[in-house]
C-alpha cells in the first residue's frame, strides 16, 4: 500500500488559478470532474433525503394502515399525537434519556479518554478493550445486557449467591428500572468508544501545553478541565452532536429488543414510538408525525449543543 | 514518576470500567460453552469441556448458516457499490474548482446531521413501491446511500492532497479523466479507500433495523443481526444457545478488528474527526 505523502504545497495556500500551459485540458478537467459525481448524489437524494421529505407529506395524511385508504389530514395527526398520553409519556422518557445518559457519558468519556491520553501503564490494553463495544452489532449488544439482566441472568444469581436475594428483580419487566436499564445500556458502551475518541483527539495537543501547566503548579485536575478541555472543546462538541443523535433516535433498536417499551408505556421512547405507530399499530399519520417532532427535535439538539461547545478562546 | 499516588483513583476508576466491558464478555463465552443448569450455578466458573454443541445448536435453530451468507453476501455487494459511487464523487469534488463542486460537497457533509434511523417508514415504501421488498437486494442498494456523506468526505479529504502536477503528467501522456481517476489517483489514496472499508465494513455487518423491517424474518433473506434476536424467543431461556449466537455474529468483526486493530482505530476516529 503506497504511503501518502502530503503535497509539499498544502492546498491552502495554493494560488486561486494556478498557472497551466494547458489551458484547455484545465477546463475540460472541471467540467468532465463534477458529472463524476451525479451518481453518488442521485443515490443520496433518491435513498436519503427522499424519505425525510417523505416524513413531513406523511405526517400530513390520515393513514390507518397500510392497505387503506389514505385521507388528508392536515394538522389533525398533530392533535391526535398532542392529545395522547401515551406520547408525553415517551417525550418525558426520550428527556430522561438524553438529559441522564448525556452528560454522564461525555464526562465519564472525557476523563477516561484524558487518563488513557497520558500513557500510563497499559495504556495499550485498555485502548483495546475501550474500544469493544464500538465494535458489537447493537442486538449482540442487547443480547449480552438480556443475559446479564433478564430474571434469571447474571445479576440476580450474584445477588443470589451473596445473600442478597431481596434485592433481586425483573429488571427490565419492571417499570421502575426498565428505562434505567436502557440508559445504563448506553452509558455502558457509550464511555468506552467516545473515550478512545477524546484519547486520540488529546494526544495530537502537543506536549508543551500540558508541561507549561505543570511547570506552572497545575494539578492534573485542573490541567484536564481548564488547559486541555478548552484546547479541544469543539471537538468534544461534535462528539456530544453525535451521541445526542445516536441515543436520540437509536433507542428504538434497544427498546425493541429488551422491553418493547413496557411495561405498560414505562420505557416507550419517541424513536421506539415512530417504529411501533408504523409497524405495530399500523397508524402510519401518528408515527411520520413522531417522526417530525424527533426530527425537530433532533435540530433544536444540535443548534444548542453548537452554541455551548462553540470555540471561546 | 509522573504517575504518583494521586493517579491511584484514576487507575482504579479506568480499569473498573474496563472490567465492566470485560466480564460480560467472559461471561458470554464461558455460558456458550455451558447448560443452563451450569450457568445458573457456577456463572463465572471455566467451563467443563469445550463442547461445541451450543454452537450447533444456534446454527441450527436460527438458520444461522443461510444467515451469516446473507450478512457477508449484502456487506461485500454494499461496500463495492459504496466504492463505486464514492471514489468518482470525492474525485469530482477534490478537483472541482468551481461553485458547483463546493455546493455538492457541502450536500454531503450536511448529510452527516441526516440521521440514518429517521426515515424508517418512507424508506419501507420505498422499497414495497420498486418491488424490492422482503429482498436482500433493496438493502445493497441502500447502505451505500447511508454510507455516501462520510465516505465522500473522508476519500475529499484524502485526495486533496495529491499534487495537481501528478494529474498534469498523466495528461501530458495523453490520460483521459477517467484513466487518470483509475491510474493516479485511486492508487494514491488507498489508504482512505482502506479507512471507509473498515468503517463501512462495520456499520454494514452489524446493521440491524432497517435488516428487519425491510428484509424481514424470512430465514432464507434475512442477515445474522436479525437472525440472533430469534434465539431468544425461539429458546426461552437457552442461555447457552444465545451466547454461543452472540459469540458467532461477533467473529468476523473481532478478527478484522484484532489484525488491523490500529488501522480500525484511526479509521474510526477519522470518522468522527472529519464532521
Amino acid at each position: 500500500m503506497p504511503t501518502l505523502s502530503p503535497a509539499p504545497d498544502g492546498t491552502s495556500v495554493r494560488l486561486p488559478a494556478p498557472p497551466t500551459p494547458w489551458p484547455a485540458a484545465a477546463t475540460r478537467r472541471t467540467q468532465g470532474g463534477v458529472v463524476l459525481a451525479v451518481p453518488a448524489l442521485v443515490w443520496y437524494l433518491v435513498f436519503m433525503v427522499g424519505p425525510l421529505v417523505a416524513i413531513f407529506v406523511i405526517a400530513a395524511l390520515h393513514w390507518p394502515g397500510m392497505l387503506q385508504p389514505i385521507s388528508f389530514a392536515g394538522l389533525g395527526n398533530v392533535r391526535t399525537v398532542l392529545d395522547d398520553p401515551v406520547f408525553w409519556d415517551a417525550a418525558r422518557n426520550t428527556a430522561t434519556q438524553l438529559v441522564v445518559a448525556l452528560p454522564l457519558m461525555i464526562v465519564a468519556a472525557y476523563m477516561l479518554g484524558y487518563y488513557v491520553a497520558q500513557r500510563p501503564p497499559g495504556h495499550r490494553a485498555l485502548r483495546y478493550l475501550l474500544f469493544i463495544p464500538g465494535l458489537i452489532s447493537t442486538p449482540a449488544k442487547a443480547m449480552v445486557f438480556y443475559a446479564v439482566l433478564s430474571p434469571d441472568g447474571l445479576l440476580n444469581g450474584g445477588l443470589e449467591k451473596t445473600g442478597l436475594g431481596s434485592l433481586t428483580d425483573a429488571w427490565l419487566a419492571s417499570p421502575s428500572t426498565a428505562l434505567a436499564c436502557l440508559i445504563l445500556l448506553d452509558v455502558w458502551s457509550g464511555i468506552g468508544f467516545t473515550a478512545v475518541l477524546f484519547a486520540a483527539r488529546l494526544g495530537s495537543v502537543p506536549d508543551e501545553i500540558g508541561e507549561a501547566a505543570q511547570l506552572d503548579g497545575a494539578g492534573h485536575w485542573r490541567a484536564m478541565w481548564r488547559i486541555h478541555f478548552p484546547v479541544i472543546r469543539d471537538f468534544v462538541g461534535v462528539v456530544t452532536m453525535l451521541q445526542f443523535l445516536w441515543t436520540l433516535f437509536g433507542s428504538a433498536q434497544n427498546v425493541l429488543l429488551l422491553t418493547q417499551g413496557g411495561p405498560g408505556s414505562s420505557s416507550t421512547t419517541l424513536s421506539f414510538l415512530v417504529y411501533q405507530k408504523a409497524f405495530i399499530a399500523a397508524d402510519l399519520g401518528y408515527s411520520q408525525t413522531v417522526g417530525v417532532v424527533l426530527f425537530l427535535a433532533g435540530l433544536a439538539g444540535l443548534l444548542t449543543i453548537r452554541r455551548v461547545f462553540r470555540q471561546n478562546y | 514518576m509522573k504517575f504518583g499516588r494521586s493517579w491511584l483513583p484514576a487507575h482504579i476508576l479506568a480499569w473498573l470500567y474496563a472490567a465492566l466491558l470485560v466480564v460480560p464478555l467472559y461471561y458470554l463465552l464461558v455460558s456458550a460453552f455451558k447448560t443452563n443448569d451450569q450457568i445458573f450455578g457456577s456463572p463465572f466458573s471455566p467451563p467443563a469441556s469445550l463442547s461445541p454443541d451450543n454452537f450447533g445448536e444456534a446454527f441450527s435453530s436460527a438458520h444461522l448458516g443461510p444467515a451469516v451468507v446473507n450478512s457477508a453476501f449484502v456487506t461485500a455487494l454494499a461496500l463495492a457499490l459504496t466504492l463505486a459511487l464514492a471514489v468518482p464523487a470525492a474525485f469530482a469534488i477534490a478537483r472541482s474548482e468551481g461553485r458547483l463542486g463546493a455546493l455538492v460537497e457541502r450536500v454531503f457533509s450536511l448529510g452527516f446531521l441526516v440521521p440514518t434511523f429517521a426515515a424508517l417508514f418512507p424508506t419501507f415504501l420505498l422499497a414495497a413501491g420498486t418491488g424490492l421488498f422482503h429482498t436482500r437486494a433493496f438493502m445493497v442498494l441502500f447502505l451505500p446511500a447511508t454510507a455516501m456523506p462520510l465516505s465522500v468526505v473522508i476519500l475529499v479529504q484524502f485526495m486533496r492532497t495529491i499534487p495537481r502536477e501528478m494529474e498534469e503528467a498523466a495528461r501530458i501522456d495523453g490520460a483521459s479523466t477517467f484513466a487518470v481517476l483509475r491510474h493516479v489517483y485511486t492508487p494514491m489514496c488507498m489508504p482512505g479507500i482502506a479507512t471507509i472499508l473498515l468503517l463501512n465494513f462495520l456499520t454494514f455487518w452489524n446493521e440491524y433495523l432497517y435488516s428487519l423491517v425491510i428484509i424481514g424474518p424470512d430465514p432464507e433473506q434475512r442477515t445474522v443481526q436479525v437472525a440472533l434476536p430469534t434465539l431468544k424467543s425461539l429458546t426461552g431461556t437457552d442461555y447457552g444457545i444465545l451466547t454461543a449466537g452472540t459469540l458467532l455474529t461477533l467473529v468476523p468483526v473481532w478478527v478484522v478488528y484484532t489484525v488491523l486493530q490500529k488501522r480500525m482505530q484511526q479509521a474510526l476516529v477519522s470518522g468522527a474527526v472529519k464532521m
